[in-house]
């Protein structure tokens, strides 16, 4: 089929049927902005749980009277792991003059203090890829094994609930995104077989004058695409609008939404997958076609 | 051009054509009559293969299309222009649009096909009313569109299935005259009638069936 006149033929029936195609855009539309919801929330907990190795750090508390020798002993011996990136001493004067330098507002808090009771430690930084939950597990069983460590603090819990939120929402994210795509291909599929059923004699009389199976399809299938694209379109003006509502409307009261990152690749995302989806929809509404 | 050998098709329980066995040569306009269920339309389907036989081989063009793959049928349907019984217009189409649809499916561009077009209504007379919708027009100028839309192509073969059903006696004369012109440049044509008066005394063959069977053969 010459494509100009399919896509005339197309763009003659989307006019003629405009409400149950509008009917079809919009409810795709829903469908693609709560996607897109779902992948925007997804993307900011993993960016977000990316910078956490970068400030993740585990404190090694030392014994009181450690020989130069054995705390020489202790940092090798930590940095020989492969998951160690960094190691720096901090001894107990330095520490506390962070503290007095974190509390100078109230630094009456340390004026009762006689002794310095803090004690010698070792901050370990790891390498951003080692920074999971059960490396940093076998690293801290390992070094608390070892001769004149006191204690060790690395906020495992933390960790490993940021770590479960990450792979719970990606999980969710796909089944969620797995249903909304399934939905949407029905919407399609449903809005093209009922113009597919409404023109069967047209497409009857098609066939008894030799049209090939392309030059039926392929109106059906611009229209679907038609369908997707205009979807994807309004869903990314509606992603847009509530981000932006979000950062100048609600971060005023809630500062935390200043920090939500939207990726422009949805710019095109979202239209590209309402075509493929509407594409999809109309080719199964099609079926096979025989003689 | 078109040979029937044994050819029979049941519907169900029914049998609509019995053992059919006949030929018509390149160029002869031949006529096939017979009271109505006589199977005169089935015969017509099984040439366009809107209908499968059941036994016997069919040849058209000289293709078996009893053993056509299912992908060579527009092929074959492209080289015959069939007037259906009931048109089958478009009624959300003008009549350009109706004949054009015909040559867009040969997939002519719009240049070519704005010529012939209006070259097929001038042989119908219709080229006046191009602009018109078919539910706007009477059923003898429907029936014109149709023959229009079937010779637009330029097939060997045309199949017209009642096409002066519903219309009147000057109507059906001019229906005929044009289907002899167009028959006289070469074009194979089989019209199936139940209408006597029209083959009467035009020294044309006419095929006579009855209840599916083949009982006659005669020059009218």
């Amino acid at each position: 089929m010459a494509f100009p006149y399919a896509f005339r033929v197309a763009a003659r029936s989307i006019i003629h049927e405009k409400w149950i195609n509008l009917l079809s855009i919009l409810t795709m539309a829903a469908g693609l902005l709560f996607t897109a919801i779902t992948i925007l929330s997804i993307y900011n907990v993993d960016i977000a749980t990316k910078r956490l190795p970068e400030k993740f750090s585990m404190m090694l508390y030392l014994n009181d009277n450690l020989s130069q020798e054995e705390l020489k002993n202790i940092m090798n011996t930590i940095r020989e792991d492969g998951a160690v990136e960094t190691v720096k001493y901090i001894s107990k004067d330095e520490a506390l003059k962070e503290l007095e330098a974190s509390l100078k507002d109230i630094q009456y808090v340390l004026n009762g203090l006689g002794e310095n009771p803090l004690a010698d430690s070792i901050e370990v930084k790891l390498k951003k890829e080692a920074v999971q939950p059960e490396t940093v597990k076998r690293l801290a069983a390992k070094i608390e094994g070892l001769e004149g460590i006191g204690g060790i603090e690395y906020g495992e819990k933390f960790l490993a609930s940021i770590y479960s939120i990450n792979v719970g929402m990606k999980t969710i994210g796909i089944i969620f995104v797995t249903i909304m795509s399934a939905g949407m291909i029905f919407v399609c599929y449903s809005t093209v077989k009922i113009l597919f059923y409404r023109k069967n004699q047209e497409i009857e009389t098609y066939k008894l004058l030799g049209a090939k199976k392309g030059f039926i399809r392929t109106p059906f299938i611009i229209e679907g695409a038609v369908i997707g694209l205009s979807a994807g379109l309004l869903s990314f003006v509606g992603i847009l609008s509530l981000y932006y509502m979000i950062i100048f409307r609600l971060s005023l009261t809630i500062p935390l939404f200043k920090a939500i990152v939207f990726p422009t690749d949805i710019a095109i995302f979202l239209p590209l997958v309402g075509l493929i989806i509407g594409m999809i929809g109309a080719a199964i509404a099609i079926g096979r076609i025989r003689y | 051009m078109i040979h029937f050998h044994d050819v029979s098709k049941h519907y169900h329980d029914q049998t609509a054509l019995r053992k059919i066995t006949f030929s018509i040569e390149k160029g002869e306009l031949v006529f096939v009559t017979g009271p109505s269920g006589a199977g005169k339309t089935t015969l017509l389907k099984l040439i366009y293969l809107a209908e499968k036989p059941d036994e016997g081989n069919i040849s058209v063009a000289g293709l078996e299309i009893d053993k056509l793959k299912e992908s060579k049928i527009p092929l074959l349907r492209r080289n015959i222009g069939v007037v259906f019984q009931d048109f089958k217009l478009l009624t959300n189409r003008n009549v350009f649009e109706n004949v054009a649809l015909a040559l867009r499916i040969r997939g002519v561009d719009d240049k070519d096909l704005k010529t012939c077009v209006f070259d097929a209504l001038k042989v119908v007379n219709l080229r006046h009313r191009s602009d018109s919708y078919p539910g706007s027009m009477s059923g003898g100028e429907q029936q014109r569109v149709a023959i229009a839309r079937a010779i637009v192509g330029e097939p060997s073969i045309i199949l017209a299935d009642e096409p002066t059903g519903n219309v009147d006696p000057d109507t059906s004369a001019g229906i005929i005259r044009t289907l002899k012109d167009i028959n006289a440049r070469g074009t194979t044509i089989l019209i199936a009638t139940h209408n006597r008066e029209l083959f009467r005394n035009t020294g044309r063959r006419v095929l006579r069936l009855d209840n599916g069977d083949l009982v006659g053969e005669e020059i009218a």
